[in-house]
């Protein structure tokens, strides 16, 4: 009862001085946010394995096998190594993303891709997209919408571009030129231009030294038209044969780059195709991106450590001011003064994380949980583990606040725990950025623990599982911890007040 | 039996040692009940620290503070509700009203509901600061009302025994009397008094019995009245030239008279005040009197006598 009083007067001293009850709230907020602007987009993304390639598909006509070409090019570059092939909606969207810088380069397939393709021959009368460099995309309504800020990175997108393209058309126009060997009007064609010499032995039949191929054939068939037209074709498969026998190597008829190239699919090669998911989250401030989810856990749990200092303060204030001894000349006993002291902070400190969370997560669309956790998973997240770190917040303030003898003190034993700890944590240079054994070093410190588990809770985006057992463990040891330092806090204040000399 | 129970304190052969300092020194006394007990000493003479014990806030290193019969004992919680301390400095919360602090320190002892409501509008009108200015900050108030609302915070659980540490540092000569009407209210309302000074008038105005603390001793300890018996009432006269003659029959009626080295001015040192006898005598053989002086005995001149030195020095 008399702890509840204790702990009344406590926060109501600290609602009234309203500066500091501003600065416990609004600073971490405004560090989050300041910090986030100046690190920028790419803070806290992890780098990726594979070279993404964003893709607009308003392919509308049929290619190959009855599929549109654009989805014959797409599935080309999914193959590829190290490509991965991410699907945008719209052209709006497309046009955004490289505006504002989000994406290098979108390759847009448009509505006449196919037809295009499919009129590409090596005929007079087809279109030829080929130029010395490549392919002219414009010939088959590829457009390419380029972010200038970003030349390098477009010039290679641009390049997978039209790489993709060459293994679709090539194989396609070479594939159709070889059906042509077999086309009556090639025959004829080919009856004209060849001619072979007559052996003087036959020369007193046919008065000449030599014969086209054509007249020939039309001869051998007796002028019989169906006859003749059935040599034709033969000629035809005989040249197709021969070619494909001298060629042996390649499917001449295959029109698909594997078959052409008779590859054999590279099965080590993960296919990577992807719809574009939206980062800037679902915050007020559209800031939502991956940076947040490693600043508002890391922040969250700075600030909560920092509470050591802003307790030990009003602790000090209370020793100064005399008032300290008099609770401790008081009939109050030792553990509900201690209990007096601490329920404000734990308090605070919920309410601090609480705040922060939530601002995190209505102004900046922080991602918070996973929609397969449980109702048992989210009491975990949200009760058990910033319960467990605010008791331990609570814990340090009240040792490092009965320890220090003034302000000058406070000032020096609380710069281990809110900045060395803090630093070594994690919580001023994520792990992503310190050297592979600095996660480890990081355990010894309760921000540490805490860190860890906070960051799962607020999963990025390349990592959509949540380790429970890792959250319980850190709620276990924070509160270990805790009880650790209240225990020297409470042995400490006994010796205070009833061995003073 | 009786005057058992009318001794609420007793502390015998007391010593505590600040490292190698003896802050106290074997000292023994007792305090009755509802009497108000002066402890009167030079800066650093043992009162607050003395106090510290009697408040079960510090532990003697030899010998017993035995409060009601009970050992006073640092872990002894439920002793410290009949005890109330006015420490020396401020000890209040400055951010919270008068009222409120009241309020805060009453529920630590306990109090609660209309019985707090009570007692806290009791204590404020004790103090005087029951009007407007109990819902006042205590950060606005000037160093008199301060003192004040400290002594009524140890007034707020109505304790048996109350110790004030000299309360009237710094504070004007209305709060000081603000103050010494407040003692003397709650010390008619039963409650045993214990206050330090180093103050002789506050002492000599306000304390039944007193001690005299120096160096960690007790150098005496009574009534008032018995304590300015240790020191004797001083005349001092000078009779006019013509009566110079009559001398010899002065120092023949009044043998303890001494002859200043100026001629015709005498001085007479007595227990008793002597000033009705020497008039009577200087009218009776019509001895014409220039000046009369009288210096009467107090507790500087005890402390004086018993040290050699000054109370403030």
């Amino acid at each position: 009862m008399q702890s509840f009083i204790i702990a009344k007067k406590e926060l109501k001293l600290l609602i009234r001085d309203k500066l500091t009850a501003t600065v416990l709230f609004v600073l971490p907020f405004a560090m989050i946010l300041i910090l986030g602007l100046l690190l920028g987009e790419g803070f806290g993304q992890k780098n990726d394995d594979l070279m993404r390639i964003s893709v607009l598909n308003l392919d509308k006509g049929l290619g190959l096998n009855n599929k549109p070409w654009a989805e014959h090019a797409i599935d080309d570059m999914v193959s590829t190594p190290n490509i991965k092939v991410e699907i945008i909606q719209t052209k709006e969207l497309a046009n955004e993303l490289v505006k504002t810088g989000k994406r290098a380069a979108v390759i847009i397939f448009n509505q006449d891709f196919s037809d295009r393709v499919n009129e590409c021959s090596f005929l007079s009368t087809g279109v030829n997209p080929f130029h010395r460099d490549g392919i002219y995309l414009e010939k088959l309504q590829v457009l390419i919408v380029k972010d200038n800020k970003q030349p390098a990175t477009s010039a290679i997108i641009e390049s997978v571009c039209q790489i993709a393209l060459l293994r679709i058309v090539m194989p396609w126009m070479i594939g159709k030129a070889f059906e042509k060997l077999g086309d009556p009007e090639f025959i004829e064609l080919l009856g004209k231009e060849v001619s072979l010499p007559i052996p003087p032995s036959l020369r007193l039949l046919m008065p000449k030294e030599k014969i086209p191929l054509g007249e020939l054939l039309e001869l051998a068939s007796g002028k019989d038209v169906v006859l003749a037209k059935n040599y034709r074709e033969k000629v035809g498969q005989g040249i197709q044969t021969a070619l494909t026998g001298q060629f042996k190597n390649y499917n001449l008829t295959g029109k698909s780059w594997a078959s052409l190239t008779r590859s054999i699919n590279n099965t080590e090669t993960v296919k990577t195709l992807t719809t574009f998911q939206n980062d800037d989250g679902t915050g007020i401030l559209k800031r939502g991106a991956i940076r947040y989810q490693i600043l508002v856990p890391s922040f969250t749990v700075m600030f909560a450590f920092s509470l050591i200092l802003i307790s030990g303060w009003i602790f000090v204030a209370e020793k100064r001011q005399g008032t300290f001894n008099r609770l401790l000349s008081s009939p109050v006993s030792t553990p509900s003064i201690l209990l007096g002291k601490f329920l404000p902070t734990v308090i605070i400190s919920l309410f601090q994380i609480f705040f922060l969370l939530a601002l995190g997560k209505v102004l900046l669309g922080l991602k918070i949980g996973l929609p397969t956790w449980s109702l048992t998973d989210w009491a975990i997240a949200l009760i058990i583990l910033p319960i467990a770190t605010s008791f331990c917040v609570a814990s340090f303030s009240l040792l490092i606040g009965l320890l220090s003898k003034n302000e000058t003190q406070l000032a020096l034993f609380s710069s281990v725990p809110v900045c060395l700890f803090a630093l070594i944590g994690g919580c001023i240079f994520p792990w992503e950025m310190m050297p592979d054994n600095a996660k480890t070093l990081a355990f010894i410190t309760p921000q540490g623990w805490a860190l860890d588990a906070f960051r799962e809770i607020m999963p990025s985006s390349f990592d959509n599982t949540t380790d429970f057992n890792l959250i319980w463990k850190s709620a276990l040891v924070l509160t270990i911890m805790g009880f650790i330092l209240i225990f020297v806090t409470w042995i400490t204040l006994g010796r205070i007040r009833f061995s003073s000399s | 039996m009786t005057q058992v129970h009318s001794v609420i304190l007793k502390i015998d052969g007391l010593t505590k040692l600040h490292g190698q300092f003896k802050a106290l020194n074997s000292i023994s006394f007792s305090i009755n009940r509802g009497e108000i007990f002066g402890l009167l000493g030079p800066n650093g003479a043992g009162k607050s620290t003395l106090l510290s014990i009697l408040a079960g806030s510090s532990k003697p290193h030899t010998g017993t503070a035995c409060f009601d019969g009970m050992q006073i004992q640092p872990n002894n919680l439920k002793l410290r509700a009949r005890i109330g301390l006015v420490p020396q400095d401020f000890a209040f919360y400055e951010d919270l009203t008068a009222k409120e602090n009241l309020v805060f320190f009453g529920n630590l002892y306990g109090l609660q509901g209309t019985l707090l409501t009570k007692k806290v509008n009791e204590i404020l009108e004790i103090i005087g600061l029951d009007d407007g200015k109990a819902n006042q900050y205590s950060k606005y108030f000037s160093g008199g009302m301060k003192r004040r609302l400290n002594l009524g915070i140890a007034l707020v659980h109505s304790p048996e025994v109350l110790m004030l540490d000299e309360p009237t540092v710094g504070v004007d000569p209305q709060s000081r009397n603000r103050i010494f009407e407040a003692i003397k209210t709650i010390n008619a309302m039963g409650t045993t008094i214990i206050y330090t000074t180093h103050y002789m008038e506050e002492a000599e105005s306000l304390c039944n019995r007193i001690a005299i603390l120096d160096h960690g001793e007790i150098i005496a300890c009574d009534t008032l009245q018995n304590l300015l018996s240790l020191t004797k009432t001083m005349i001092n006269f000078s009779i006019i030239e013509n009566d110079q003659t009559k001398a010899g029959l002065l120092q023949q009626k009044l043998p303890t008279l001494k002859q200043a080295t100026l001629q015709g001015n005498y001085s007479l040192a007595s227990h008793n005040n002597p000033t009705p006898e020497i008039i009577n005598l200087l009218v009776n053989e019509k001895i014409q009197i220039i000046s009369l002086q009288l210096d009467s005995p107090n507790l500087e001149k005890v402390f004086l006598s018993l040290t050699g030195r000054h109370l403030r020095d």
